[in-house]
């Protein structure tokens, strides 16, 4: 009788106290594998930002002389406050510009690229229990947040390469340019340092990316209140250092070219994934350090209807809306005085979209009407998009299996998203109206700008009242009222410019009314534009009528 | 007694697909009706038919006596729905959610409400974007028997839900019965249909191919007969209506239809029989035959 030796396969004992990160190799590859996509996207899409910035000035300086228009400009305290601490602006080059204005807006994409790959690879995947097969597997507790500090690192490294070569590539100054994309990568790193932080708390990945992105904003206001105080000699400029965004500023590529603020960066970022390795091994895998709280048991007695109903579900984007209304107002308007001084030396084409420099304030005032009138619209549009949403995601079904009618359903979210334009273009008036006043010393303006803002209600209400037939007859069709909205921007603003006629403007529903207080506000087209909307919007209740399942 | 659905002859097309292809189905007041049907086979649409949300191509719809599609807004003050998937808003708690649903139908009974709650065990105050399937599905199934309607249509109310709420469900429905309501059931559990329905209609491929109580439908089907005898029993197999006959050492084990029960049961007296089972066909049975024998045809929704 033979014996048969069975050799079974040693399995290796865990290292004592080590594993924590095994697996980490694989979990990088195959978050590139998934990201495949998204990661040249990012990385790209920023360089490419960079290179659009910077080909856009090159055509528009064509003399030295443009370049003095624009430090009067970008030197003032407003220029500051949207651009930077404005290093070497008393000599201005193309290359400074480009870094120390438009260098900020990538370096806030660079922020929100590394704290969305952040909470993408760790919170997302944990709230959908993807994240429990991984760890089920042999994957030590820390190897998804390193592999994805590596992912986001590698992404960083990436940005600030091909920016400094971009810039290189167009003959700026080599270290500089080496310097600014580091400056930008730094961003990044930081936002995904954060990032790790604020994945551990919640339970929800909109928390988690909500937390670190007002960081990333409060970066950007306290960076923009020290450098407004740097311009004006003021004492509060070390409110700069406190913003990660302020470290990267402060590199003054082709000027001072200092690498040393970066260490700030890299040492803030390490910091910052450092607690949150400690903060993630206090807390139970899917669980957060905060705790859920609980909501009321009962519903309010006021939710009772479908018109109750839809302003609930519409509130917190109306209230969102209202505050960031508000403040774009309030920071557009205190731009108003530095603006009348800076222009005065502008290009002539900036001037022409303003209206002409003989009517360079009220020009102004208009042009801020429309472009909030254009936002509000894009509120509208969104509002639309949620009625889609609710009817592919299920919840319009047991709805309307209550006594509410499809057109009630309809009609109860139109009227809410409706009665929320004028308000939105209320509050947006009022920002822009009291930093104006602020910054003029003048309270004039006030009921123009208020009037400006809220007239242009019906050309909003024609564009809602478009999305609701669009989504009434199709719902598939319905991003196509996105060029409808795009039209009305882009003859707002450039027509003066585009040499495109006059009589072009009638297909766009904003060109009607007027910029007040540039231009009178014309009654008839306010009639017109509301008689329109009215019809449509009952035009889109009626089609409604149609099956309600199963067409998205 | 009145009909409180009545169908005929419906047909339903999704663009080039017959989802329901002739379809009859009769519901009497008072009634625990189960609508029985794989997955596909046009159970949902149905009910959607009934709520007004989809429109039939062709045929007769009537519900509670009145048109499903034109008169929606006073038939639905009369029902309660809960559909097999249920979705909530993600920032409503499921209180908000409960009591939302019984005022957009017109009435409410907060006692009924709490205790139902109790009852199913769940937490009203989190979040609609925190609860599991089966809570989900609890939320609405709540706000369902909570309120004070003729008609409960239910479509695989209880997907998700574990044994024990399950035991729940099942009281609320026997209860809801007693209290006159009427109820459409659908699911493809089979054993669930079993305990409550009166009447039950099977669907497939659009159409019902079976319609009856489970007494009706079981005259339709075999039973199963296990049993000892003493004496060699091959003289069964030539009775009518036996069918997969199998002897091993006395012990026989075979298939009857139900109409040549009688015979069969006299001959294994005659053949003295020591031990006997017979078991009715259970719901698999029945729809093993509908779904089992027939070959499929094509065309026909999935």
């Amino acid at each position: 009788m033979a014996t048969v030796m069975v050799n079974r396969p040693v399995v290796a004992a865990p290292a004592k106290g080590g594993g924590r990160v095994t697996g980490t190799g694989t979990l990088l590859r195959f978050m590139l594998r998934r990201d495949r996509i998204r990661f040249p996207a990012w990385t790209l899409g920023l360089a490419l930002l960079m290179g659009y910035f910077a080909t856009a000035l090159e055509t528009f300086v064509e003399s030295p002389a443009d370049l003095e228009g624009l430090t009067a400009f970008s030197g003032s305290p407003a220029g500051a406050l949207f651009g930077g601490p404005g290093f070497g602006f008393d000599d201005l080059t193309i290359e400074r510009f480009l870094a120390g204005q438009y260098g900020l807006y990538v370096a806030i994409g660079a922020g929100l690229m590394g704290l969305l790959t952040v909470v993408r690879h760790t919170r997302v995947e944990e709230r959908s229990g993807r994240a429990e097969l991984i760890r089920a597997n042999v994957v030590g507790r820390h190897a998804q947040l390193t592999a994805v500090l590596a992912l986001a690192a590698t992404m960083a490294a990436v940005v600030a390469i091909l920016i400094g070569g971009l810039m290189a590539s167009r003959g700026y100054d080599l270290g500089g340019s080496l310097l600014f994309g580091a400056s930008v990568g730094a961003v990044a790193l930081v936002f995904a340092g954060v990032a790790a932080v604020t994945v551990q708390l919640s339970e929800y990945p909109r928390a988690a990316s909500g937390a670190a992105g007002a960081l990333l904003g409060a970066a950007f206001v306290l960076r923009g209140l020290g450098d407004m105080a740097a311009a004006q000699g003021g004492g509060a400029s070390w409110l700069s250092w406190l913003s990660p965004i302020g470290w990267s500023q402060q590199t003054a590529p082709y000027v001072h070219d200092r690498w040393w603020p970066l260490v700030i960066s890299l040492a803030f970022a390490a910091a910052a994934a450092a607690a949150g390795y400690a903060l993630s091994a206090r807390r139970d895998f899917g669980a957060g350090l905060v705790p859920p709280r609980p909501g009321p048991a009962r519903a309010a007695a006021w939710l009772d209807g479908p018109l109750a109903l839809a302003f609930r579900l519409h509130r917190a984007s109306l209230i969102g809306w209202s505050v960031g209304l508000l403040a774009a107002g309030l920071a557009y308007g205190s731009f108003t005085q530095p603006l009348l001084d800076g222009f005065t030396d502008a290009p002539e084409d900036m001037v022409a979209i303003m209206g002409g420099s003989e009517n360079l304030l009220d020009g102004y005032l208009g042009t801020m009407g429309l472009t909030m009138a254009l936002a509000v619209g894009v509120y509208a549009v969104l509002a639309m998009q949620t009625l889609r949403a609710e009817e592919s995601e299920g919840r319009a079904e047991p709805v309307l299996a209550t006594a509410v009618s499809r057109s009630a359903w309809i009609g109860s979210h139109l009227v809410v998203t409706a009665v929320g334009v004028p308000w939105l273009l209320l509050v947006a008036g009022a920002g822009m109206g009291v930093g104006a006043a602020v910054s003029t010393g003048d309270a004039g303006s006030f009921g123009n700008l208020l009037l400006g803002h809220v007239a242009h209600t019906p050309a909003v209400w024609l564009l809602l009242a478009a999305a609701a037939l669009l989504y009434a007859v199709a719902p598939r069709v319905l991003p196509l009222i996105w060029v409808v909205l795009g039209y009305g921007l882009i003859f707002g603003y450039f027509a003066p410019i585009l040499d495109i006629p006059a009589s072009a403007g009638w297909l766009s529903p904003f060109a009607h009314v007027g910029e007040h207080p540039l231009e009178e506000v014309s009654v008839v087209a306010v009639l017109v534009l509301t008689g329109l909307a009215a019809v449509t919007a009952q035009v889109a209740r009626l089609a409604f009528r149609r099956d309600v399942v199963g067409r998205t | 007694m009145t009909t409180a659905i009545d169908i005929q002859h419906i047909d339903k097309l999704f663009g080039r697909i017959k989802a329901l292809d002739g379809l009859d189905l009769q519901v009497e007041t008072g009634t625990v009706h189960g609508f029985l049907g794989p997955n596909g086979a046009g159970k949902s649409t149905t009910i959607r038919i009934l709520l007004g949300l989809l429109r039939a191509d062709r045929g007769r719809v009537r519900l509670l006596g009145g048109d499903p599609w034109a008169d929606a807004v006073r038939l639905h003050r009369r029902l309660a729905y809960v559909p097999g998937d249920v979705e909530l808003w993600p920032n409503l708690t499921g209180g908000e959610a409960i009591d939302l649903f019984a005022r957009l139908r017109g009435g409410t009974d907060p006692v009924r409400r709490d205790e139902l709650c109790q009852r199913f065990d769940l937490d009203p105050r989190k979040k609609g974007r925190t609860y599991s399937k089966g809570n989900r599905q609890k939320v609405a199934l709540i706000a369902a028997l909570a309120s004070d309607v003729d008609l409960l249509l239910l479509d695989e109310p209880t997907a998700g839900l574990d044994p024990l709420m399950e035991a729940v469900f099942q009281e609320c429905i026997r209860e809801a019965c007693a209290a006159g309501r009427t109820v459409l059931l659908s699911s493809h559990i089979l054993a669930q249909v079993e305990v409550l329905a009166d009447q039950i209609s099977i669907i497939r491929q659009g159409r019902i191919v079976e319609t009856g109580s489970l007494t009706d439908l079981r005259h339709l089907t075999r039973t199963s007969v296990d049993a000892i005898v003493d004496s060699p029993a091959a003289s069964l197999a030539t009775l009518a209506g036996v069918h997969g006959l199998q002897d091993t050492d006395g012990h026989v084990r075979f298939e009857v239809d139900g109409d040549h029960l009688a015979a069969v049961i006299r001959r294994l007296g005659d053949l003295g029989v020591r031990g006997l089972t017979v078991r009715p066909p259970t719901l698999e049975q029945l729809l093993l035959r509908h779904y089992g024998d027939e070959p499929a045809r094509n065309g026909a929704v999935a």
